[in-house]
């Protein structure tokens, strides 16, 4: 056990999150995530808890073609995708410093490795050697720190990443701080933050993180000058319709060589039904999601089902702006009136686990366990009236797909049996999504994203970009700034706790359950297994 | 003749730019523009983000100018961000602003760029338009004979019970929009677990689980078979089927009535030949007119049926361009709408003297 000290070079953190792992205190997949985010590697960690790191799969097999249905929309500049499925285009040929697997670890790819301080203000990270883009140039320290300058720039109309990095940013010029990103050698590159952010490498794994090269023009559409570190490059992306990735020519990917010649990504639509047809026309070999009842369906037909448990969510949530919900009392009733188990039957057939109204669900490192909330639909009139509110017709709007309009159907039942007033509008994506911070009462689907305290910042933060509820609580806001300082979870749990009754006790949000994702291919391809935030890692797949 | 042709060749010019300035209007309004900068930017962007791109993307100005850009008759608006990067409307990011021209509009052949495609429009809907016009081919070579025949058909004898039987199907056929045939036809044909599929499956003759037509003409786009284009095919002609039989029907019971052809009978001419020698020419003109009419309304099915089918012709390409706000492509899709009724129109008016001597284009 001798390399389990500091000085051997594992964080001291790692040690400590072994022995909670030996005591029971935390689950392996959390294990993984908190101690890979030190910069401990997966097999090290593995180690750590005396298990064997997951063999890597026999050689694939080379060769073959993959059609997987999906939304092809427009790629665009990766720092202002909003859509995985953009992502999962330019995932063909451009990479990420760091990746997120379906495990729970985060695995370095374009960085060999990377370490922490004791309290996380600075991460120096090694390059991996021998990367090279597919135009021949040699991968260095210089274009990540270029990649930094441009994540960072919060002067860039919906930059997905400007408030990702607060540590790194100047405040006056909302650009990239002096001395913020330092290149220490060809191969070495050094972050130094102004406060303390656990979030660092979980966000540079993010879908908008990908890497591009010092060529590629701000705004411009990185598929019309493929020049990236990945193995594959686009053959045809035509929006709406097809986006096909080959193998890029003339170009040794560092990885080796991914096992499909060609993938083939068709847009069908958004109807789950026509997936059963095209699976059963043999038009596709795989889909991108499964849902609702289409899942069994599927199952039916002989195909293999793949399946993870997330933190993916729905949140119907109000929003104080309007007049409606500005009153407290008012927001806790509504919320208290939703029996979270019956929107997770009625909405999303059971498939998957019942939350808690504050966004953390137990797959997070810093879950807390709060007393149970009562359920009381009994108490929602007298507040309402209270209010003067007795008369008035409510409203909760959602996106037109299925389980989100279902989950919300079942939440405005509840809601109607409690006797208040209420209507459910359902809106295309399309219009939706034009103004969906803005609707007074509204659910809005969300990612999974491997810390709590992630999702939070952004969405209950008074100055958290995604913002939805108009919620500014300054204790909340104190509470954030300081757990998101805490590497340590042990720790950050007990502010994660005090978050969590406060989200509950604002009464903004019902947050009736997390999800789990299913997607589904055909016998003969392995390695797509569906991942929680939808990423798609074309080195794995192969045929059989 | 001539001078006809002309005047209607400018009634089309003139309801083109009528019919883009309204559409140029309509997608022009605020929450409109607010739209297209979300999908363009980011759906995340706030407020202010949103109504600097508008001014930033030469969506802000007096409309009337900005219509003028897309004729070419105002210079093409241009910005220079903080970082002294230039984008503008004749140019691409990453081209010299010094070289672009300065007007490319409409008069400069210039149809603009698509949003929603990241295409020039004139380059994705051709494409597109190609693909509806295989589309209409097919349902054009089936629903025109067999609508003509089965006018003729019930006409001949009006009142029989070929006649009646005729009728009903014609009426019930023309009585059932695309997008209830189109559902009904998947769930017959194309679907594993209902419909014939099954049936055909248990004896034997298509492969288990597999079903008799395909439900999405998506793979058509590439290579069109009859098991890709049938159903799509279908739902369109049989709405039209029913309603050229109808009018056939009409046209031929008049002109089985006519003097002449009760002349033709007492003279003891065979029924076969009365019918296709002396009855068929003049009870075909005025089914003529209403299957030119047929076209624009071919372009109204296509919508539904493109969408319903996933077949990405000029139909799925509105509802996108619709549902996208992409101001270029939906401008485009109009010009193409006006061109094609009025130039179907302007067919049959001079199809008509051909068949119908007693008419004459002034």
């Amino acid at each position: 056990m001798k390399d389990m000290n500091h000085e051997g070079g594992l964080h001291s953190a790692a040690t400590m999150y072994a022995a909670e792992y030996a005591e029971g205190k935390l689950s392996r997949r959390e294990f993984l995530t908190r101690t890979t985010a030190l910069g401990v590697s997966a097999a090290a960690a593995y180690g750590l808890i005396g298990l064997p790191a997951p063999a890597q799969a026999q050689e694939a097999k080379v060769g073959g073609t993959i059609r997987v249905a999906m939304e092809v929309k427009g790629t665009k500049d990766p720092r202002l995708a909003d859509w995985p499925q953009i992502a999962n285009v330019y995932r063909g040929w451009l990479e990420y410093l760091v990746q997120y697997n379906n495990d729970g670890t985060f695995e370095g790819r374009l960085l060999e490795s990377w370490e922490a301080n004791e309290d996380a203000t600075q991460y120096t990270m090694k390059i991996r050697p021998g990367v090279t883009w597919n135009n021949g140039d040699a991968f260095t320290a210089d274009d990540v720190v270029r990649n930094f300058a441009r994540w960072t720039d919060g002067n860039v109309e919906g930059n997905a990443m400007a408030s990702r990095f607060p540590g790194l940013v100047d405040e006056a010029t909302k650009t990239l701080r002096e001395g913020a990103v330092v290149k220490v050698d060809d191969s070495t590159v050094q972050l130094n933050l102004t406060a303390s952010d656990i979030a660092v490498i979980a966000n540079l794994s993010d879908y908008p993180a990908a890497v591009v090269h010092s060529s590629f023009k701000d705004g411009e559409d990185p598929a019309a000058n493929p020049i990236g570190t990945g193995p594959y490059v686009p053959q045809e992306v035509s929006v709406g319709q097809k986006a096909i990735l080959v193998r890029a020519p003339n170009h040794t990917w560092w990885g080796g060589t991914a096992p499909l010649d060609e993938i083939h990504y068709i847009d069908f639509g958004t109807d789950p039904a026509a997936m059963v047809a095209l699976f059963s026309s043999d038009e596709v070999d795989a889909n991108y999601e499964s849902v609702g009842e289409f899942i069994d369906i599927l199952d039916g037909m002989g195909l293999v089902k793949e399946e993870l448990t997330t933190a993916s969510t729905i949140v119907v949530r109000m929003n104080s702006s309007s007049d409606l919900y500005k009153d407290k009392a008012v927001r806790s009733a509504i919320q208290l009136a939703v029996d979270p188990k019956v929107v997770l039957e009625l909405g999303y057939n059971n498939l998957g686990k019942t939350g808690e109204n504050h966004h953390m669900f137990p797959i997070h490192p810093e879950y807390p366990e709060l007393p149970p909330q009562t359920i009381n639909p009994a108490g929602l009139m007298p507040a309402l009236e209270a209010a003067g509110l007795k008369d008035t017709e409510f409203e909760v709007i959602s996106l037109d797909d299925g389980w989100e309009s279902a989950t919300t159907a079942a939440v405005q039942a509840q809601l109607k049996d409690a006797g208040m007033n209420i209507k459910h509008t359902v809106m295309p994506g399309s219009t939706f999504w034009n103004d969906w911070q803005k609707y007074p009462f509204s659910s809005t689907t969300w990612n999974h994203r491997p810390l709590a305290v992630q999702n939070m910042s952004l969405a209950y933060t008074s100055t958290g970009s995604w913002n939805e509820t108009s919620m500014a609580n300054p204790e909340f806001d104190a509470l954030m700034t300081q757990a998101l300082s805490i590497a340590d979870a042990d720790k950050r749990r007990e502010l994660a706790a005090k978050m969590g009754t406060i989200l509950q006790e604002e009464g903004y949000i019902i947050n009736p359950f997390s999800r789990s994702l299913f997607n589904h291919h055909k016998e003969g391809f392995t390695g797509l297994a569906q991942h929680p935030a939808f990423e798609h890692h074309h080195y794995k797949w192969s045929t059989v | 003749m001539g001078l006809f042709v002309l005047r209607r060749l400018g009634v089309m010019l003139l309801t083109a730019i009528a019919l883009t300035f309204v559409v140029f209007f309509l997608t022009n309004l605020q929450p409109n523009l607010e739209k297209l900068a979300r999908t363009e930017g980011s759906v995340r962007m706030s407020e202010e983000a949103v109504q600097d791109w508008i001014e930033q993307n030469g969506h802000s100005g007096s409309v009337f100018l900005r219509y003028g850009q897309w004729l070419g008759v105002v210079p093409g608006w241009t910005y220079t961000d903080e970082k002294g990067d230039t984008r503008g409307r004749c140019f691409q990011i990453g081209e010299d602003p010094a070289t672009a021209p300065r007007y490319c509009g409409l008069l400069q052949g210039n149809w603009g760029y698509s949003t929603f495609f990241k295409a020039p429009v004139l380059d994705s809907l051709g494409e597109k338009l190609a693909a509806t016009g295989w589309l209409m081919l097919a349902v054009m070579l089936v629903m025109v004979p067999t609508s003509l025949i089965l006018g003729v058909l019930s006409g001949m004898r009006e009142g029989s019970v070929t006649d009646r039987t005729l009728s009903t199907f014609s009426i019930a056929s023309t009585a059932t929009p695309e997008y209830v045939s189109g559902v009904v036809l998947v769930a017959l044909f194309a679907t594993a677990a209902t419909g014939i599929s099954p049936l055909l499956a248990e004896w034997g003759l298509i492969e288990p689980k597999k079903t008799l037509f395909l439900a999405s003409a998506t793979s058509a786009m590439d290579d069109i078979t009859f098991w890709n284009f049938a159903l799509p095919v279908m739902t369109i002609a049989l709405y039209g089927i029913g309603y050229i039989a109808r009018m056939t029907r009409a046209s031929m019971t008049e002109v089985m009535t006519q003097q002449y052809i009760r002349t033709a009978r007492l003279k003891g001419v065979p029924f076969r030949t009365v019918v296709m020698r002396h009855a068929l020419r003049n009870a075909l003109i005025a089914p003529f007119t209403v299957i030119m009419l047929q076209f624009p309304w071919l372009l109204n099915g296509v919508v539904i049926v493109e969408s319903l089918f996933n077949y990405k012709g000029f139909g799925w390409t509105l509802v996108q361009a619709a549902s996208n706000n992409d101001i270029p492509l939906l401008l485009a899709c109009s010009v193409v709408a006006v061109v094609v009724v009025l130039l179907t129109q302007l067919i049959s008016d001079i199809g008509y003297v051909f068949l119908n001597p007693r008419i004459r284009l002034a």
